[in-house]
């Protein structure tokens, strides 16, 4: 994904640069016709969306929720001012941050394994293991996890069984739930820029650390986690997207009285009908996770510069 | 006492034999240079002396103690490796003060160690800089600083040279040889670059097909190879395959005569050879070899009967201090290397040129495999 982007952005660059050509206004117009139907399509189906949705969110209602055609912050100020969304908003950042750090430290040694496979037809293979999970629906996925994690379900039935409890422990509808299900789900968008970071350091730099005296610990503590800091805060980008806008999944596994974003979200929607409200807290999510990716791209940023000048 | 032993080392990797019962001493302060073709064992057989990899056979020894199974970073080695592996993310001191403050030395120790390891290397002002500031010159100094700078017992060099241009090359050689000396270590330079383990090297190990073929000083390979292989890979070479007979009897001067069946002089005979020395005959066969440089040129009919051909020329290249021949006899070529005439005119291709050589020069050589 990472490597993926970075050849798009050189072709970009190439194709930018041939603009430069005596046949410049022709290929322009050829280009602007290969994207016009990309363009139409997200400015029918995205922007306008997008536009009203902002639009949406000022305007105020009446007491019987009736969306109004008068505009002010009054939906931000309440988002922003009410504890219970407060709480919503900290809870989201604070499961999406948690669900990232996990991810991050599960998909480490699943990269390492990817990258060191013994062999071309092993390492197919893993990769085929870490990426089929993607190709089913998420709600399959999520699924599987109440089978497991329900009060009858297969870890409580086998503990039971096992006379290890005496009464099912409720590991259902809760955040560790929600957590762990995230995890399972996103990690393999953690597994695959860090193993690309991991594949493009260069076994000698490992070398060279062992051979001063540092140990493998040593060795991955102060060269190869640092080398693939970018690797790793690509995969953070989109775990923590991903983690902060979900909803099928904290649903079926956390329930829809969880105090996420998202749940709150599609509640004031579909239950309370309030839509100004319910398009301020979605802006207002997103600007939220523009400005915590936007800080990860520029940390990403400046270690790359510092690295590579 | 920082000696080397590598006792019947071997390397299998699947089936493939990288390294095949390998013992070899190696002395203290000394300058040895594992050189070979690629995919000879060099890099197989250093990666053991590091501990990156683990010999299937044989013992390893440093220091006189053994090493076999100690991973690298019990081993107290410096390393230089081809691409240098300086650490991108830290700078020029913290690269050089990486393994040191593994030891856990204290701050001011740290920075009179780097201090003195740059002094070294002549980068002194380059302390604050990163890797990707350096030329590849500079990286290759801070990568020798990084590796002394934790006082190993053994300096481990991957062919450390081979990324820089040939003119850098020559001054990194110097210099690489001169702070060898200063600091007194031991050294192991791993190249495939005779010129450079020559003039680098106190002694030479030449690894062919994953066994040692020799090990001697530099003239000893050169002048005396142990067989084919050694021949061929030092320098150039020209071989001739003589044959048992009856003639080969010593002259009242102590010359034998020979008949190398490999090459006819215009005569459409065997060219006659005389040699001083005696070559061991397997199978009714015997190799001579005589170095491109050993042969001289005439431009007039010689009356000489043997160590003489009339040839015509092929091919020639001038390279400014020499020229380089390829010389065809009726049968077999002959490679010559001569100092630039200055003022004659050079010959052309189709030129008729005489070439002889003394009895000394033709070296008898044990034929390879």
């Amino acid at each position: 994904m990472y490597t993926g982007t970075r050849k798009i952005y050189t072709l970009w660059k190439r194709a930018s640069r041939m603009k430069k050509t005596s046949t410049k206004k022709k290929n322009q117009l050829f280009h602007w016709l290969f994207l016009l139907p990309t363009l139409l399509f997200f400015g029918v189906f995205l922007v306008l969306p997008f536009a009203l949705l902002i639009k949406l969110s000022f305007q105020d209602v009446d007491a019987m929720l009736i969306t109004l055609n008068t505009y002010s912050l009054s939906q931000y100020i309440e988002v922003f001012s009410s504890p219970v969304y407060l709480g919503t908003i900290w809870s989201t950042i604070w499961v999406a941050a948690l669900t990232t750090v996990f991810c991050l430290l599960l998909a480490y040694p699943a990269a390492y394994l990817l990258v060191r496979a013994p062999s071309r037809k092993m390492r197919a293979l893993f990769y085929i293991l870490l990426v089929s999970p993607l190709l089913t629906s998420v709600v399959i996925r999520t699924f599987a996890w109440i089978v497991l994690l329900a009060q009858n379900g297969l870890i409580n039935d086998s503990l039971l069984k096992l006379n290890v409890i005496q009464e099912p422990l409720s590991m259902l509808w809760n955040m560790k739930a929600v957590i762990i299900a995230y995890v399972q789900v996103m990690l393999p968008f953690a597994v695959l820029p860090i193993a690309t970071s991991l594949s493009e350091t260069h076994v000698n730099l490992r070398n060279a650390s062992m051979i001063l005296g540092a140990n493998r610990i040593q060795t991955f503590l102060k060269v190869t986690l640092p080398l693939t800091i970018p690797g790793a805060i690509t995969g953070a980008i989109i775990v923590f997207s991903l983690a902060a806008g979900s909803y099928i999944t904290p649903l079926l596994v956390g329930g829809r009285m969880q105090p996420l974003l998202p749940l709150s979200i599609y509640q004031q929607v579909m239950q309370v009908f309030n839509l100004p409200l319910a398009a301020a807290m979605s802006i207002s999510l997103l600007v939220l996770v523009f400005i915590i990716v936007g800080l990860l791209g520029y940390i990403l940023k400046r270690w790359e510069a510092k690295m590579n000048g | 006492m920082s000696e080397i032993h590598i006792d019947h080392v071997s390397r299998h990797f699947d089936d493939n034999i990288a390294l095949a019962d390998v013992s070899l001493t190696i002395k203290e302060g000394e300058f040895f240079s594992l050189l070979g073709p690629s995919g000879c064992g060099k890099s197989t057989l250093l990666n053991i002396i590091a501990g990156f990899l683990e010999p299937t056979d044989g013992v390893v020894h440093i220091s006189g103690k053994d090493v076999t199974n100690l991973p690298p970073y019990r081993r107290n080695l410096g390393m230089v490796f081809q691409n240098y592996a300086l650490f991108p993310h830290l700078t020029v001191f913290e690269n050089i003060a990486y393994g040191l403050k593994i030891k856990k030395m204290s701050r001011q120790e740290i920075k009179e160690r780097v201090e003195e390891s740059l002094a070294l290397v002549q980068l002194e002002q380059f302390a604050g800089r990163r890797p990707h500031q350096l030329s590849g010159g500079q990286q290759q100094r801070v990568a020798i600083a990084r590796a002394l700078a934790v006082r190993p017992s053994v300096l481990l060099l991957d062919e450390p040279l081979s990324n820089l241009d040939a003119k850098l090359r020559k001054e990194m050689q110097f210099e690489l040889r001169n702070i060898q000396q200063r600091v007194g270590i031991t050294t192991i330079l791993v190249t495939h670059d005779q010129e450079e383990a020559l003039s680098l090297s106190d002694r030479v190990g030449i690894l062919g097909k994953g066994r040692l073929q020799q090990v001697g000083t530099p003239l000893e390979v050169y002048r005396a190879p142990a067989n084919q292989f050694v021949a061929e890979f030092i320098g150039q070479v020209n071989l001739f395959e003589v044959a048992l007979s009856q003639t080969n009897q010593p002259s009242p001067a102590g010359e034998i005569s020979y008949e190398a069946i490999s090459h006819m002089d215009g005569n459409i005979q065997p060219l006659a050879l005389a040699a001083t020395q005696k070559p061991e005959f397997k199978n009714g066969q015997a190799l001579f070899m005589l170095r491109p440089e050993r042969i001289q040129l005439a431009f007039v009919p010689l009356d000489l009967t043997a160590n003489y051909a009339e040839t015509r020329l092929l091919e020639m290249s001038y390279v400014g201090n020499a020229l380089r021949l390829k010389v065809a006899l009726a049968k077999g070529e002959l490679v010559i290397h001569t100092p630039d005439p200055m003022f004659a005119e050079l010959p052309k291709p189709g030129d008729v040129l005489y070439v002889y050589w003394n009895p000394e020069d033709l070296y008898a050589l044990e034929a390879g495999e």
